[in-house]
């Protein structure tokens, strides 16, 4: 009786999945050729023919590797993306939201400060929590397995979810207007924080990506560590 | 002989139904589809595991590791609850499907 096992590994090792999976997808494969093996041998069919038979179900194996492939990553791409984008994310958001509340109820107010006539919010104490905040997302994001651009995305994910809010701003007072018929105050509101998004944008947006580039340097600096980084 | 177009669409139908009725490996449930439609769906290795693999993904169906009492490691299906509900509109459609087509065919041989 051929090694089933050893057959499927040899004409399915180019399967692009986790060690582990690949090595249950050969089993499992395996042991379907097997028992289609055995039945052919019950019906009297002599061995050789009963292999060739076996193994003819199978015409095109690199068509089948690529199709394993294609259906077990489908729920991988979007449990990655969760794990090494949205979560990470939504945590780096969430903890710089509640540091900024925490410091205005401690009574750390926000600056301004004046440059080229123009006045620039600053928020000195809340600016410092950013890269570690920063730094947190994009180790989240790499432990997860995430790319560089995916754990620095992670990291600035605060900047970018707020410039994208103010940005919403425009479109959504574009159709509430209309109906409520009256004047909106959201693009007025947006148009002001546009104007101090050096303070509330790009200031917080330059600190946590900092504070990613940071952590994903020290990560990669860890051999263990610079495997799972790419990916 | 059902051509290959629609064999494609019951596949998804031929599974989830089979495996209603308890779970099983994957050789015995092709072999469990064939038996039942009596040859007219026949689903080799290379059609099954990519369908099943996509099925698994989807959360229609579970697979888990089972030993069989000679020592062999076999994955076992199942039918989620996500797999049940999906069966029940899949098994209408088709079924309003076919009727159509019996229908129209009794038209067009009038």
């Amino acid at each position: 009786m051929p090694d089933w096992q050893e057959l499927v590994r040899q004409r399915l090792s180019g399967l692009a999945l986790d060690p582990s999976e690949k090595e249950e997808v050969h089993v499992e494969l395996a042991a379907h050729l097997e028992e289609s093996y055995e039945a052919l041998l019950k019906e009297n069919v002599p061995e050789q023919a009963a292999v060739s038979a076996a193994l003819f179900q199978v015409t095109d194996w690199q068509d089948l590797q690529r199709r394993i492939c294609a259906a077990k990553k489908r729920g991988h791409i979007m449990k990655k993306r969760l794990h090494q984008l949205w979560i990470p994310g939504f945590l780096t958001m969430g903890l710089s939201i509640v540091f900024l509340v925490t410091l205005q109820k401690l009574g750390f107010n926000a600056r301004i400060v004046s440059w080229r006539d123009s006045d620039i919010f600053f928020y000195a104490p809340w600016l410092v929590s950013l890269p570690f905040l920063g730094a947190l997302g994009a180790y989240i994001s790499s432990r997860a397995g995430g790319s560089r651009g995916t754990a620095l995305l992670a990291s600035i994910f605060p900047a970018l979810a707020l410039t994208l809010t103010f940005l919403l701003m425009f479109p959504i007072d574009m159709i509430i207007e209309p109906i409520i018929g009256r004047q909106a105050d959201f693009k007025i509101v947006a148009a002001a924080l546009l104007k101090d998004g050096i303070g509330w944008m790009l200031f917080p947006g330059v600190a946590l990506l900092a504070g990613g580039l940071l952590a994903h340097v020290l990560l990669s600096l860890r051999p263990s560590s610079r495997e799972t980084a790419i990916g | 002989m059902i051509g290959s177009g629609i064999k494609r669409g019951t596949a998804e139908l031929a599974v989830l139904s089979v495996l209603h009725d308890g779970p099983l490996h994957g050789y015995e449930l092709a072999r469990r589809i064939e038996q039942q439609t009596n040859g007219a769906l026949r689903f080799t290795l290379a059609a099954l595991y990519p369908m099943l693999y996509r099925m698994e993904q989807q959360r229609w169906i579970r697979g888990t590791w089972e030993t069989s009492a000679n020592g062999r490691r076999r994955r076992c299906y199942r039918l989620t609850p996500a797999g049940k509900k999906k069966l029940t509109p899949l098994q209408r459609e088709w079924a309003e499907l076919f009727h159509a087509l019996q229908r129209l065919t009794k038209v067009s041989h009038a």
